[in-house]
């Protein structure tokens, strides 16, 4: 017992520091996700003070819903464009910016600025640029092009661009920390073993790099498929329904359709995609690191 | 690092935070809780005040309005009745409009008061009045400023929550020199609207500027096209009553075809990048004046003044949009624009009933006409807006006026944005019309059982 008592008073201290991160996850996070799981087994409409419990009715809606289906495969579809775009593009950008170039703190700077810029923002001037700064650039050499965003056909990889632009930044600090993490004598050995460039960045860098890339993989995947304001701001699911991803289309329902309820139940059906889709994938990459 | 200064550290950052959890709320920009609505605070910033000393103590009360657009003109009026009381602070929240109404739901829903606040007068006032969160007007001093046949056409269940303030035509403006230029007349009929559109193309000019990368531009117009179309042309003034009950279906109108071809026509005689331009783009391309025609209300004048004097002062018309090729059908469509709700939750009642009083007196009727360029509903305001508004001028008198939008002022059903998306799968080729049709349909089973 006096054991157990020591304990506490030992690590009460750690405990204590984590009580403020611990409430505010339980007030934002926790909270509303039982009242949003309560919710999603009415119908209601969002204003109204009155509402029905319908058990499980929401749900079986959604299976059946083609539209839901529809705007999942939009959305897995950008997020993994994306995901891979993003990652190839920032470790290529790391391993340039991580070798002896002259300016390489600037170019580091340029590259992550984007990022910082706040999406709705962002979703402003690409719409901008899409529209009119693109067009009349263009026009001044003889071509003529009009906005992706217009064309059904091109919506979503006009949205994957301005994700990309924005999202190289962080991953690719994420990869340049972890090259320099990487001991330089065993590269070196490689070299002196023979080893070209090419087998030492397949068999020595990226082996080593590998939580890098795990987690880059999956904050990249996660963030992307929790789209929300890049769509909102730019097409908002639109033309003809080429964006709509599932946070627009929980949206509209909840919203538009006046259907809260329902929106509520593909809120948490969505999570729990989530939820599968992460612990999949730490799975597998978990299991491709190598440890020093 | 010092022990005192890590304290004095986190000392600082727990009064930032809570100085960010209690601040008043900021007037909300045009995207302004696009992804959290209902985090913000209530703007609430003096207590109420009690009966007797309610003249002597500043007071200030919030005023949240869809005419983002016109910002500036709205923050003019609101200065005059500043100037006029000036124990009255008012803070403006402009919103746009798309996102208006989800942003009113969801801070109603989440307990937040909204001292005055714009409504549609029709089915979305009836919804807050159904949700208890407006006042009732009836009987008020100043809504004697009003005709009595507008106050009856905008209440709700036969009593006034909502005073009316603005109202405007909604039309087609033409450049004049390209049809004085190209020889044509003003066209009274959809097909002659066309066919004078297909010269205009053929002249190597933008026969319409559309700006549909904007939901509410193409939202607008269909609005109007469809229930035109369905009351006048098709003979079912009810059907959006029946749409919501299950008894009717889009397939059973003929009217709904009409639309979707109108749609495809103007889509293929719009400007270049129909979907991608929005609003302030076509009014950017027609104020250069290389545009025949604008479908579009009156908001756009101050913009063309500011870009092009000369043409807004002499080279524009403006006409009633033909929504169908018989020509007495096409009377001048005349809507009502932002009418004013106040907060039955409101704690500063009597301030917010003489901000509206304010409104409804012929200084606030004119303000609005000179600072927004609508029409007010105020009796004996001015009705000079600008050059082009006064070719109405004969539909107005003799009475050549409609409302499209009392054929759907009884129900809810958002059908427009869902409509818009289905026919933009059309305009590329992805629908055919039935499929467009169909779509509608299943969409309503699902939605509104």
């Amino acid at each position: 017992m006096a054991h157990i008592m020591r304990i506490i008073r030992g690590e009460m201290w750690y405990v204590l520091f984590l009580i403020p991160g611990l409430g505010l996850f339980t007030l934002a996070v926790l909270v509303p996700l039982v009242t949003g799981a309560r919710y999603s087994f009415t119908n209601w409409d969002g204003v109204s003070k009155s509402l029905h419990y319908i058990g499980w009715g929401n749900y079986v809606r959604a299976f059946a819903d083609n539209d839901l289906w529809g705007a999942l495969v939009n959305t897995f579809k950008y997020a993994l464009i994306i995901t891979f775009l993003v990652n190839v593009i920032s470790l290529m950008l790391a391993l340039l910016l991580d070798s002896y170039l002259k300016f390489k703190k600037t170019f580091r700077t340029i590259f992550f600025l984007p990022g910082v810029i706040s999406i709705v923002l962002s979703g402003f001037i690409w719409k901008y640029n899409y529209a009119i700064g693109f067009p009349s650039l263009f026009s001044l050499f003889g071509i003529d092009i009009s906005s992706p965003l217009g064309d059904p056909n091109y919506a979503l990889f006009g949205l994957i661009i301005v994700a990309v632009w924005q999202g190289v930044g962080a991953p690719m600090i994420i990869y340049i920390a972890g090259l320099q993490g990487l001991p330089s004598e065993l590269v070196e050995s490689a070299k002196m073993d023979g080893a070209n460039t090419r087998q030492s960045f397949f068999h020595i860098t990226l082996p080593l790099i590998a939580p890098a890339i795990t987690i880059n993989m999956l904050l990249v995947l996660t963030g992307s498929l929790k789209v929300f304001d890049l769509v909102y701001v730019t097409t908002f699911g639109g033309p003809a329904f080429a964006t709509e991803v599932i946070t627009t289309f929980i949206f509209r329902n909840s919203f538009n359709n006046f259907q809260a309820g329902y929106g509520t139940a593909l809120s948490m059906i969505f999570f729990l995609i989530l939820v599968l889709v992460t612990l999949i994938q730490i799975s597998i990459f978990r299991r491709r690191e190598v440890e020093l | 690092m010092k022990k005192s200064m890590v304290l004095g550290l986190c000392a600082m950052l727990l009064t930032i935070l809570l100085a960010a959890c209690g601040s008043k709320n900021e007037p909300q920009a045009s995207t302004a809780g696009s992804s959290e609505p209902a985090a913000s605070s209530p703007a609430e910033s003096t207590p109420a005040p009690t009966e007797s000393a309610a003249e002597e103590k500043p007071v200030t009360i919030s005023f949240m309005h869809f005419k983002s657009d016109v910002t500036d003109g709205v923050q003019k009026i609101v200065d005059q009745f500043e100037a006029a009381n000036p124990n009255i602070k008012v803070d403006v929240q402009p919103v746009k409009y798309d996102d208006y109404y989800t942003l009113l739901k969801t801070k109603m829903a989440g307990g937040d008061v909204v001292d005055v606040f714009t409504l549609n007068a029709g089915a979305q006032t009836k919804l807050f009045v159904d949700g208890g969160y407006v006042e009732d007007l009836t009987g008020m001093p100043f809504m004697e400023n009003f005709d009595p046949n507008v106050l009856k056409a905008q209440a709700t269940d036969g009593k006034n929550y909502v005073m009316p303030v603005n109202a405007t035509p909604i039309a087609v403006f033409y450049n004049k020199k390209i049809f004085t230029d190209l020889g044509l007349e003003i066209p009274r009929t959809f097909d002659a609207m066309i066919a004078a559109g297909k010269k205009i193309k053929e002249a190597g000019k933008t026969p319409f500027a559309l700006g549909w990368k904007d939901g509410w531009t193409l939202g607008m117009w269909a609005g109007r096209d469809l229930p035109s179309n369905t009351a006048l042309v098709a003979n079912q003034p009810d059907f959006f009553e029946k749409i919501e009950t299950g008894a009717a279906k889009f397939a059973d109108n003929p009217a709904i075809k009409t639309t979707i071809q109108h749609a495809k026509q103007l889509f293929d005689l719009g400007n270049k990048d129909q979907l991608g331009v929005d609003y302030n783009g076509i009014v950017d391309l027609f104020a250069k004046g290389d545009v025949g025609m604008m479908y579009m209300g009156t908001w756009p004048l101050a913009d063309i003044q500011k870009k092009n004097p000369d043409l807004y002062n002499t080279g524009i018309g403006y006409f009633p949009y033909p929504f169908s090729n018989d020509e007495s059908l096409n009377k001048l469509e005349f809507n009502p624009d932002a009418s004013l709700a106040v907060g039955r939750n409101s704690k500063n009642k009597e301030a917010a009933l003489k901000f509206l009083a304010f409104m409804a007196s012929k200084e606030g009727g004119d303000s609005w006409v000179k600072n927004i360029n609508s029409l007010s509903y105020v009796k004996g305001a001015s009705a000079d807006i600008a050059p082009a508004v006064n070719e109405l001028q004969p539909y107005f008198d003799k009475g050549l006026v409609y409302d499209s939008q009392i054929y759907m002022a009884k129900t809810s059903i958002d059908w427009g944005s869902q409509f818009i998306q289905n026919v933009q799968k059309l305009f590329f080729g992805k629908a055919t019309e039935d499929e467009v049709i169909k779509a509608m349909d299943d969409w309503v089973e699902k939605n509104h059982k």
